[in-house]
């Protein structure tokens, strides 16, 4: 079902409740780097995220990402193609190309409706990612729910997100809502 | 030394952050940091012609970081923020100022350390709320015992909810 030429029922999107996609290990580990540019771009200017002497002194004993930073950890592979190529091949791309920081792992949603939106989030934080650490994502369908509004479908999408750090432990847990109308 | 948990009223104002105008440039740089390169964020043709944007967008994916942020500062490096919950109320584009405010809801103390709900909102130069939701803080009691990080609930904070949506 790629279009919505007929109406949209629940049970043509219920085989995706519930589905479980394949761990996703980030490229590379947190640099320091990373953070600065990270950090500056969120316009956080503590110091504990870029002066190493003060981190140490703290609870983590060194330099960590601020806590929710571990959504942004999934650059695209090596191998991944450029996404920009997309942009001058069609004017009316959008570039986003394959770094959604959506899916981690989870196979894309096939969806007849056009739009997307972040319907919202709600996370629960358990540690941080220190400058060295790997990050590992895990993706589940939580939720898939089909609404009729009254300006037509809307389906509601929850992907429930586990980050964790290559040892094993939990840094973060990421409940998404998508939207598509 | 005072400890945080004693200044927590509900209702007061417990912190601000000033963002100022966010600019394409920030905007810009926001995208590279995170290699984001959908084109309602810094292409002003694509974003106002073929997705009959407003402007370019400011990304949501920033801002959530910015309520983060928020709620550390809000409650101090001996805190942790252990649950936060939003959603995107409205758009915020090129030129907009950001705000972040959180205010407490309540607060609740449990096992030996204090659990405080935060309303918390960002509001732009018109004081319009773009993003808003809830945030629950874990912060130690007077005389009481450390924060533990990394912070593994027990199964007993089950019943430390963060509130419905309004």
């Amino acid at each position: 079902m790629t279009a919505l030429d007929t109406a949209p029922k629940p049970e043509d999107f219920a085989h995706w409740r519930g589905m479980v996609g394949q761990p996703l290990t980030a490229e590379n580990p947190l640099e320091k780097d990373t953070l600065r540019r990270f950090v500056q771009a969120i316009m956080d200017s503590n110091k504990r995220y870029v002066d190493e002497t003060l981190a140490s002194h703290t609870r983590y004993k060194g330099l960590v990402a601020p806590p929710l930073y571990p959504v942004h950890a999934f650059r695209p592979p090596t191998t991944a193609p450029d996404p920009l190529n997309l942009v001058q091949a069609d004017r009316d791309a959008d570039g986003a190309g394959q770094n959604d920081s959506v899916f981690f792992g989870l196979p894309p949603m096939v969806s007849p409706f056009k739009r997307l939106l972040n319907g919202g989030n709600e996370i629960e934080f358990f540690r941080c990612l220190a400058v060295g650490e790997r990050c590992v994502a895990h993706a589940t369908y939580k939720d898939v729910i089909l609404k009729e509004g009254k300006s037509g479908f809307l389906l509601f999408v929850v992907i429930e997100t586990t980050f964790s750090t290559e040892a094993g432990e939990q840094l973060l847990i990421n409940r998404q809502t998508l939207i598509w109308r | 030394m005072s400890s945080i948990w004693e200044h927590l009223q509900e209702g007061t104002l417990l912190a601000e952050i000033n963002k100022g105008i966010i600019t394409t440039s920030h905007i810009m740089r926001w995208s590279a940091a995170v290699e984001n390169w959908h084109r309602i964020h810094y292409d002003h043709r694509f974003a106002t012609e073929h997705d009959q944007l407003p402007d370019v967008l400011i990304n949501g994916s920033w801002k959530q970081h910015v309520l983060v942020q928020l709620v550390q500062d809000a409650l101090g490096d001996t805190s942790w923020v252990w649950k936060i919950k939003f959603r995107y109320k409205k758009m915020d584009v090129a030129g907009d100022s950001i705000v972040a405010q959180a205010r407490v809801v309540n607060k609740t103390s449990l096992d030996g350390l204090g659990f405080v709900t935060l309303k918390i909102v960002l509001l732009n130069q018109r004081g319009e709320e773009s993003t808003a939701g809830y945030a629950m803080g874990v912060v130690e009691l007077p005389g009481g015992a450390k924060v533990p990080y990394p912070f593994v609930p027990k199964a007993s904070y089950a019943s430390i909810q963060l509130p419905q949506d309004d």
